[in-house]
């Protein structure tokens, strides 16, 4: 059974009284293990997917299903204690929290769980350290550079350990040697820790490394099989 | 909790701009506990304040002086027990910014018919044999660091009573048995200041001891009747009224100052709802990122409310802290022995401060609730 599963997923956002289609009838299905980078034209419902998945948002038709838990029927209380345990986001603009250091905002989501302050420290330097910024962890995100705020950010998602890390567009903002490591990262996660792995992007480099590729276009799906 | 800290960090992210909410909340919380203290002082004061004692003054005003020969009149009347007098002398320690109440009594009857007074017999005795000898509350002793045997030098303060100092001994110290008197009054002989004076026999106001406060009303109208149509027309009225009364003169203020505590805690309460708002909209996706990683809309909710409270708290136990240490029994002692007791005490602080914490509460309850309710995806949106 496929870990992820989006069938006939729909989605339209209305606007006033003009309802907006972005994503028709797609469906996907990702296995565990997986690296799948997803491309497409600006605007062709690739975040918006990716958010559906992560459960940020809801489909307007059709089902999503990751592990054994259909996310689009989870209450919202419910869906953020599932968002917590199951699921670490990488954001374009990385979104470290300004006030806090970089080991303040890895451990926010472990501030989620009943681990004890000692425990929660261990997950921390463990998740600093293997994005390589262990000797970071007093500094703040404006005493970092952009490729150093992603790794921490990347820290933040995978410190819960959960099974799948989304990432939108991780390398967008990134020059090409921060988004080279970055991109090590990611594919460290993928081989080394068995995360699977679902990446947005516009960057031919960065679905080089992907293991599937998917294509969306004007939200529907064409599959392109990796050179 | 560890989320207390997460609070904290977000209270300090704008330091000019939380500065400047914990300032505004502290004088609003300055303003109502000072205002708070004044009231109580006010109706504890009438509240202690004896029903079967009635004050007669001149009906024009308490300024204007009675001669002695009412007292055998108003002793005359049917339900009057006892009586005693005194005078205003409004004497000036040094400086006139040494303000309290100075007061000539006659001695023996004024302090049999105020046991609240409360002094030992060998004071009583000592002070009562001294004609130019005083007694002192144990406020004003602390005040100015007076010892018993000192002595003291007064500049009379109204001109009826010549421009020579007059010098008193202090025979004794006494203390406040209820609200109805203050420890910041000085008590010394009428007799000596009546001698002195440029003119004799005038008495600022007589106090009667009625058999019993059913009575009051009558014996007091039979009072005024007394002098009706002479030349020194009186007003009589229980210690109680009189104590309203007095009050009342005050009351407008009291109303406008309790208007304007009321309009600065209001303002307060929408400059910081305002102030919170405003931040909660430049966390905007700080906010969606905590509710992407999986934190409950209903943690958001507290945790802008927590940042609420802890600022509004420091500021209402600045501004409480300030109204505690300042105003008490020895600042503003300007009503003299008519308002006794008047200070900030603990329980005016702790309310201030909750009073605090109340605002802070109400301010973030909007923000809180717009910080709560945001669209992850939307708020996601407006920034990348
Ligand atoms: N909350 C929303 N309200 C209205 N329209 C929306 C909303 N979110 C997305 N859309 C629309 O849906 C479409 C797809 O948006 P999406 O962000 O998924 O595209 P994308 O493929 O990620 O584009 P990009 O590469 O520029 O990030 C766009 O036309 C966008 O305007
Ligand atoms: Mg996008």
């Amino acid at each position: 059974m496929a870990l992820i599963e989006l069938r006939e997923v729909t989605k339209s956002y209305r606007r006033d009284a003009i309802e907006i289609p972005v994503l028709d009838r797609v469906t996907i299905t990702v296995a565990e293990g997986d690296y799948l980078g997803l491309m497409g034209p600006s605007g062709s419902g690739k975040s918006t997917l990716l958010n559906l998945l992560a459960g940020i948002d809801r489909p307007t038709c059709g089902s999503v299903r990751i592990g054994d838990t259909e996310i689009s029927s989870l209450p919202e209380r419910a869906l953020a204690a599932w968002r917590a345990r199951h699921i670490g986001f990488i954001f374009q603009l990385y979104n470290l929290i300004p006030v806090l250091t970089a080991y303040e905002n890895v451990e926010l989501p472990l501030l989620l769980t009943n681990l004890s302050k000692k425990q929660r420290r261990d997950h921390v330097m463990t998740a600093l350290n293997i994005v390589g910024l262990g000797d970071r962890a007093q500094h703040y995100p404006r005493q970092l550079s952009g490729g150093q705020e992603q790794r921490v950010a990347i820290a933040r998602a995978v410190v819960t350990d959960p099974a799948v890390v989304l990432a939108d567009e991780p390398t967008g903002d990134l020059d090409a040697k921060s988004a080279g490591e970055v991109l090590t990262l990611l594919q460290r996660l993928n081989q080394e820790y068995k995360k699977t792995i679902v990446m947005v992007t516009h960057d031919p480099r960065a679905a080089e490394r992907a293991s599937h590729l998917l294509h969306l276009e004007k939200g529907t799906l064409a599959e392109q099989v990796k050179a | 909790m560890k989320f207390i800290s997460l609070v904290l960090k977000s209270a300090r992210r704008s330091k000019r701009r939380t500065a400047l909410t914990v300032l505004s909340v502290a004088i609003a919380v300055f303003l109502f506990s000072s205002l708070r203290a004044v009231l109580d002082g006010f109706s504890a004061a009438t509240e202690a304040s004896s029903s079967t004692r009635v004050i007669t003054i001149r009906s024009t005003s308490m300024i204007f002086n009675m001669p002695t020969s009412h007292a055998d009149a108003i002793r005359s009347v049917p339900g009057v027990q006892d009586l005693t007098w005194a005078n205003w002398f409004g004497g000036i320690y040094k400086d006139p910014k040494n303000f309290f109440a100075n007061i000539a009594i006659e001695p023996e009857s004024y302090l049999r018919m105020y046991p609240e007074i409360i002094v030992t017999p060998e004071v009583k005795k000592a002070f009562l044999e001294d004609r130019t000898g005083c007694l002192v509350g144990s406020g004003l002793v602390k005040r100015f660091d007076w010892h018993v045997g000192d002595t003291i030098v007064l500049k009379p303060g109204i001109p009826y009573y010549g421009t020579q100092d007059y010098t008193f001994t202090i025979r004794g110290v006494y203390k406040a048995g209820s609200s109805a008197v203050d420890d910041q009054t000085m008590l010394f002989h009428w007799k000596y200041i009546d001698e002195r004076g440029a003119v004799h026999g005038q008495v600022g106001w007589y106090v009667a001891q009625l058999a019993n406060p059913d009575a009051a009303a009558r014996v007091s109208q039979a009072i005024d009747e007394k002098f009706a149509n002479s030349p020194n027309e009186t007003k009589t009225d229980t210690e109680k009224q009189f104590q309203a009364s007095f009050a009342s003169m005050l009351g407008n203020l009291n109303l406008l100052l309790g208007s304007v505590a009321l309009a600065v805690v209001i303002t307060t309460l929408f400059v910081a709802a305002n102030t919170m708002a405003m931040s909660v909209r430049e966390r905007t996706t700080e906010i969606a990122v905590m509710r992407t990683l999986g934190f409950q809309a209903a943690t958001i909710f507290m945790l802008v409310v927590g940042e609420g409270l802890a600022v509004s708290i420091a500021g209402g136990a600045i501004g409480a802290g300030i109204a505690r240490v300042i105003i008490n029994g020895e600042f503003l002692s300007m009503a003299g022995g008519f308002i006794p007791q008047f200070g900030v005490n603990n329980w005016n602080a702790i309310a201030g401060v909750g009073l605090g914490g109340l605002i802070g509460v109400l301010a973030a309850l909007i923000p809180a609730m717009m910080a709560s309710r945001l669209k992850i995806v939307d708020a996601l949106r407006r920034v990348a």
